[in-house]
């Protein structure tokens, strides 16, 4: 699906800022889509860090360091009455 | 950006019928054990080497002072847990990689094993077969041989029934050229008898009686021939 061809259809990085919007509608959003997408997202990251010979621990060290960051935005709503301070 | 690593592709177009490509030895490069290379190359044009970390340093800062990370008892426990978990990784990490990694090995050595068997027996089989090969080349010699004797024993046989045939022939024209002598014999005696019956016949009376006549003459002739002989 990110096929580099002279349409819009260029990787992430090759888009402009301004053509930004306009590659982000031009995505595929049906079901099958968004699960390829989540596929791809997947396979990207097993075949680069773990699907090898000598993986390190950094395969598995970013998915708890993921997940800490993301629990952490989440509840951030009730950690904000722990504040120390009044005025930042 | 793909790191300079090649893509993986799956289940795309036909199945391969070749082996896949081995797997990478190592995986992407990673700082601090979180954050992917890619982010510093990202950042190297612009910030040098030190522009990431000083970026981290920077975001730390700023979260703590704006309090969007808030310092909680949750936090002393998480510094003593990650301190800890970094100090065991870094003392066992690379002991426990090359545990795992003789497991794995053990069980990709036994797997070559179970190749290597089944190559070797497949050439084993295939010398086999060129042995085979080869002394089936040499028959030819034992069909040669055969071949030989069945030839002359049809020369043999050839040979007398021509000879059979022959005599056969000649058994035919000496049977014609005894006839023929034969017939030719008795037609001689028979001539000489009737030749001698004639003339015995063609001696008349009178002529038989004249010849004795003579003869009785002729013989007293001689006897007083004979007789006048010895006296002399």
């Amino acid at each position: 699906m990110t096929s580099v061809m002279p349409v819009k259809e260029k990787k992430l990085m090759d888009v402009k800022l301004g053509e930004l919007p306009s590659w982000i509608l031009m995505r595929n959003f049906t079901p099958k889509g968004i699960v390829g997408a989540f596929q791809r997202g997947y396979y990207r990251f097993y075949n680069k860090y773990i699907n090898v010979k000598k993986g390190s621990i950094a395969g598995i060290n970013m998915v708890p360091a993921a997940y800490v960051l993301f629990s952490y935005c989440l509840s951030y709503k009730e950690l904000k009455h722990q504040r120390r301070h009044k005025f930042h | 950006h793909h790191g300079g690593r090649a893509t993986r592709i799956f289940h795309t177009g036909q199945p391969r019928l070749a082996p896949l490509p081995p797997l990478p030895e190592y995986g992407g490069k990673v700082h601090l054990g979180l954050i992917p290379e890619e982010f510093f190359q990202f950042l190297y044009p612009k910030t040098g080497v030190t522009g990431p970390y000083m970026l981290g340093i920077g975001l730390i800062l700023y979260f703590l002072s704006k309090e969007l990370y808030v310092i909680t008892p949750e936090t002393f426990s998480t510094i003593s847990i990650v301190g800890l978990l970094v100090y065991v990784i870094k003392k066992y990490g690379t002991s426990i990689g090359e545990f795992i990694d003789n497991l794995n090995e053990q069980i990709i050595a036994q797997l070559e094993e179970v190749k290597k068997a089944s190559i070797k027996q497949i050439q084993d089989e295939i010398e086999l077969e060129k042995a085979q090969q080869a002394q089936v080349q040499k028959c030819h010699y034992l069909s040669d041989v055969q071949r030989n004797s069945i030839a002359m024993a049809l020369e043999v046989i050839y040979q007398e029934r021509l000879h059979k045939v022959y005599k056969e022939v000649k058994n035919h024209l000496d049977y014609h050229i005894s006839v023929q002598n034969m017939m030719h014999r008795k037609e001689q005696e028979h001539m000489i008898i009737w030749v001698e019956k004639h003339v015995v016949q063609s001696i008349s009376a009178q002529q038989e009686k004249e010849m004795i006549a003579k003869c009785i003459a002729d013989l007293q002739l001689l006897e007083k021939k004979a007789q006048a002989q010895p006296v002399m």
